[in-house]
């Protein structure tokens, strides 16, 4: 106990860090679940001890100082453990615009999905259904989760396809993509299969 | 709606609106493409224009049922199908900005959801959909901290509401204070500083905190670039 006292807020350093690691190699790393659930116990401790000093003190003394920095101690460790999940369910968000609102995407991506805590797949069911419900008021004259990252310059563009997609109903009819086939399509018809990485572009 | 294929060749963006000096006769796509710069530039959501967005939808519905229908008809000339493409790219392109600008409120929303919920003057400057998103966003984030890590603390650490000393407050609020970089689309009145004033004409361009010229840019006097 009294090494843990010596070093309060060390775990929740190395949490932030992983934080701005994920920011820094812009990647989603791991839950890191024993860190936080040691954090939690750290806390646990933490509110001990304050309960122990407070109960212990006289009145014309004041608090022990020892109880402001268990304080401090505490609120910088909840801050800490906020900001990590905030950090990560943000950048989950992001990967969520990227492949377009696919949520097969993320979800059947044993890389992506073995890094999700259970809650945190929860959290992006939750949101990908409040996104639908936002996305249902355009739904007449286009899609919102379309891509945004380039304005269209061409009505049609020629497409090499990474991965079957399937039939897919087209401006020309319904076309099987398989892996290997160029198509000349209309963008619109097509562009949210390019965000899924399904085709590529071929310039 | 021609202005924006004229300098596709040219930019990828079109910023044609900035050097547009006629102010008076702007188009509903320039307006729109004005809003949209604006909205990407502004730290806080800047008033919805639900009129020009609905009324640039059902333009859009109605030029793409006209081209679905002309498609088809066998009298049309070469002339009338590259028309008819013209068309067809213009209303591509439109989509794209409706789409952008759409989702740079998404996404401030989703930013600010928490204190949307608390602040009535924001809540006035969003749509219904909005408002309603921003209460799901908050809801799904504050049930989230609270599965992953508030009810795991003792009682008295388990809230997302305190105010610890020295400490950045809970909510994201939008930053008025960011500076913006604006242009002057008619000469403005003063404007008041500490100790100077500063009288911006039509074409000024200057750089400065948000908040100084929120009113400016709410009455279309000024665009941020």
């Amino acid at each position: 106990m009294s090494s843990d006292i010596r070093q309060f807020g060390d775990l929740a350093t190395q949490l932030v860090m992983e934080s701005r690691r994920s920011t820094q190699t812009d990647t989603l790393l791991k839950y890191n679940d024993s860190l936080v659930r040691s954090l939690i116990r750290e806390q646990r401790d933490l509110e001990k001890a304050a309960e122990s000093l407070e109960s212990g003190y006289n009145e014309e003394q004041g608090p022990p100082p020892a109880l402001l920095i268990i304080q401090t101690a505490i609120s910088r460790n909840k801050r800490c453990l906020l900001a990590y999940h905030s950090h990560r369910i943000d950048r989950l968000r992001d990967l969520y615009w990227t492949v377009g609102g696919a949520m097969p995407h993320i979800l059947s991506d044993q890389e992506i999905r073995s890094k999700l805590s259970p809650h945190e797949v929860d959290y992006i069911r939750q949101y990908n259904s409040s996104v639908m419900e936002f996305r249902s008021e355009f739904s007449h004259e286009l899609d919102i989760t379309a891509s945004i990252t380039h304005p269209p310059k061409d009505l049609h563009v020629l497409v090499h396809v990474v991965k079957d997609c399937g039939v897919i109903q087209t401006e020309l009819g319904s076309i099987d993509f398989q892996k290997g086939q160029r198509f000349m399509v209309r963008r619109a018809d097509i562009e949210h299969l390019i965000v899924q990485g399904y085709l590529e572009e071929v310039s | 709606m021609a202005s924006a294929s004229a300098s596709a060749s040219t930019r990828v963006v079109p910023i044609a609106p900035i050097y547009d000096e006629q102010e008076d006769n702007d188009t509903p796509l320039s307006q729109l493409t004005r809003h949209w710069m604006n909205e990407r530039h502004a730290p806080d959501i800047l008033p919805a224009q639900e009129e020009l967005l609905s009324s640039l939808l059902d333009h859009i519905r109605r030029q793409s049922e006209a081209v679905q229908s002309l498609r088809g008809e066998p009298s049309a000339s070469e002339e009338d199908h590259i028309r008819i493409m013209l068309v067809q790219m213009e209303v591509e392109r439109v989509k794209f900005i409706v789409r952008s600008y759409v989702r740079t409120r998404l996404f401030k929303v989703e930013k600010f959801a928490r204190f949307i919920m608390t602040d009535e003057t924001i809540q006035a400057r969003i749509t219904m959909a909005e408002r309603a998103h921003a209460s799901r966003h908050a809801h799904l984030t504050d049930r989230h901290f609270h599965n992953v890590v508030l009810q795991s603390l003792p009682e008295t650490q388990s809230h997302l509401d305190d105010t610890p000393i020295f400490m950045p407050p809970m909510i994201t609020k939008p930053d008025e204070t960011r500076a913006v970089f604006v242009h002057a689309l008619r000469d403005c009145p003063p404007l008041r500083f500490h100790d100077k004033t500063l009288e911006m004409k039509r074409g000024h361009i200057s750089l400065m905190p948000f908040s100084f010229i929120q009113t400016l840019l709410l009455r279309g006097d000024v665009e941020l670039l």
